[in-house]
């Protein structure tokens, strides 16, 4: 037996396994158990006649009555929102992981807790106390909304930078410019490499906190923010909209979806 | 001196310049906490004023003695409770087929996949699922007399199935990545010296991934404890969970209920606080017992 023809022998034996098989199935059970919510949102959105009680649609079509100027601008308004605090928590994020790493024990503890205080603070509770605050400090509106929503990102960013930062060699920086490393290959072959794939994350995190909220943009938006989520209120508190309803989720669902798959795709790239 | 400790000397000078060069930990841990403490004081601030603002109102009782407030506090935590119960469990078992079973690579995708999904979105996909009428109705019809309705209904099965979901996919996806650092070597030799599958869950397992399970479950609690709008699309018009009471008082023509929404949002955040302190001791102990 060569080693390359073992481990397929292996994987051969082991799959004809009654055992295996049932796991299998088991498997393939729990995913679609996972998948499972979501299928009526894809079925509804191109759905254009679906009467009770037929149990695939009737008549197939594209939503036309959703997709509009409002629905275009709402995601537009959304996507700048997002972006915004993704790139704000994930900046913010790095440094205070990075800091968390160097500051001592007490305080790296109590920034911590700080951190957490945040995560565990209800967005409505947070939003309703900086409407008051915010009025007095002139300060109300969109840029309320998205301060509040970094801070909500950032313990996620934070998180997950410091325990990239805690699994990254420094000394490897200094064994690249031992063997005559400039600072921008330095940059290019050891620190993004090993780095990106947790920024990655850590943006993707905070950007679904921007991208999803919805408590905190109708408290403080002060009306002038209308986001996906405020659409996708308005509709779920409607009747008879299913296909509306269901394509605004699939819209909400498509730019987060992306871009784990786009962080899923640098993390196998460069950690391979 | 030899050559090797020149370049020794001359090493360290280039990493003592370098290190000399690195940020200080107080700027780079400034921005954050700085922004942090503003958002929170801000919003403490705010909560407070807004209850001593309070217009007097001998009519009506205080907060906490008014039967919508212990309806609203029972059916949060009862939320709370199921939800988390059901995720942590679920979570381990599914973080368990990811981290050992050949087909744990297809779960994962799929625990992923509901990552992207809002809480919003959630509810909205649990209602074309389970209302009256909806997808499931189609597919399996049940009388109403043996079930009492899905989404609205009495039991909040809606709502608790949409906490539990999102929940469970997201403890699943901690725990494992936690479980594959050390799990399989430690399996491996639990397993030559003869150890029983059920007492290697049970005693390797169970052990590493209980920080992870106590942490995420503790978040689980905190974040359905203060959700608005799954109960809020999923749930009956009464009880009120606190959230959803606070925003109704919050939004009411009756000015005055602002105050008793400032006071429900205060509690619920004081609420809220109460897991994390509970996982901070669970990890001290168990911390301790490892």
């Amino acid at each position: 037996m060569t080693l390359h023809t073992m481990p397929v022998t292996r994987r051969q034996q082991v799959s004809t396994s009654p055992r295996d098989r049932r796991r299998h199935l088991v498997s393939l059970l729990v995913a679609a158990l996972l998948l499972l919510p979501i299928t009526p949102l894809v079925a509804w959105s191109f759905a254009e006649q679906w009467t009770f009680p037929a149990i695939v649609p009737q008549a197939w079509g594209w939503p036309e009555q959703v997709w509009n100027a409002g629905t275009v601008a709402a995601f537009a308004t959304s996507f700048v929102l997002a972006t915004f605090v993704a790139c704000a928590a994930t900046m913010l994020g790095a440094m205070a992981g990075l800091g968390l790493r160097r500051a001592p024990r007490a305080v790296s503890t109590a920034a911590s807790i700080l951190l957490l205080a945040a995560a565990a603070a209800p967005p409505f509770a947070l939003a309703m106390g900086a409407t008051v605050g915010s009025l007095q400090l002139g300060v109300a509106g969109p840029p309320a909304v998205a301060m509040v929503l970094v801070v909500l990102a950032l313990p996620y960013t934070t998180f997950v930078m410091r325990a990239a930062f805690a699994g990254y060699d420094e000394s490897l920086e200094e064994q690249g410019r031992t063997l005559g490393m400039t600072s921008w290959m330095v940059l290019r072959w050891i620190r993004i490499p090993l780095l990106l794939p947790s920024v990655a994350t850590a943006a993707l995190l905070a950007f679904i906190v921007g991208w999803s909220d919805y408590i905190v943009t109708v408290l403080l938006g002060g009306g002038d923010l209308i986001t996906l989520p405020l659409l996708i209120a308005g509709a779920a508190s409607g009747t008879g909209n299913e296909q509306s309803l269901a394509f605004l989720g699939m819209l909400a669902i498509a730019p987060p979806l992306m871009m784990t798959t786009l962080a899923f795709g640098l993390a196998r790239r460069y950690l391979r | 001196m030899g050559p090797g400790t020149g370049a020794s000397v001359a090493s360290n000078g280039a990493a003592l310049t370098h290190h000399s060069r690195r940020p200080r930990w107080q700027a780079l841990l400034a921005p954050a906490v700085l922004t942090t403490t503003v958002v929170l004081a801000v919003a403490s601030a705010g909560l407070i004023r807004g209850i001593d603002n309070a217009a007097p109102r001998s009519a009506t009782l205080p907060l906490t003695d008014r039967p919508e407030f212990s309806d609203a506090l029972r059916t949060s935590l009862l939320l709370a409770s199921v939800s988390t119960l059901i995720a942590v469990v679920a979570g381990f078992g599914i973080a368990v087929i990811i981290v050992r079973w050949r087909g744990g690579r297809l779960v994962a995708a799929a625990a992923t996949a509901t990552i992207p999904v809002s809480h919003l979105v959630g509810a909205t996909a649990f209602a074309l699922l389970l209302a009256d009428g909806a997808l499931l109705s189609r597919i399996a019809p049940i009388s109403s007399t043996l079930l009492p309705p899905l989404v609205a209904g009495p039991w909040w099965i809606a709502t608790i199935a949409e906490y539990a979901w999102k929940e469970t996919a997201f403890v699943a996806l901690v725990v494992s990545s936690v479980l594959a650092r050390h799990e399989a070597v430690l399996h491996e030799a639990a397993a030559t010296l003869g150890v029983s599958p059920g007492l290697r869950r049970l005693r390797i397992t169970l052990p590493l991934a209980a920080p992870a399970l106590l942490v995420t479950g503790a978040l689980a609690f905190a974040y359905v404890l203060g959700s608005y709008e799954v109960p809020w699309l999923l749930g009956p018009a009464s009880p009120e969970p606190l959230a959803v009471w606070a925003y109704r008082l919050f939004t009411d023509i009756e000015l005055s209920s602002r105050s008793d929404a400032f006071g429900v949002a205060a509690l619920t955040t004081c609420l809220a606080l109460v897991p994390l302190l509970v996982a901070a001791i669970g990890l001290r102990r168990l911390e301790r017992l490892s």
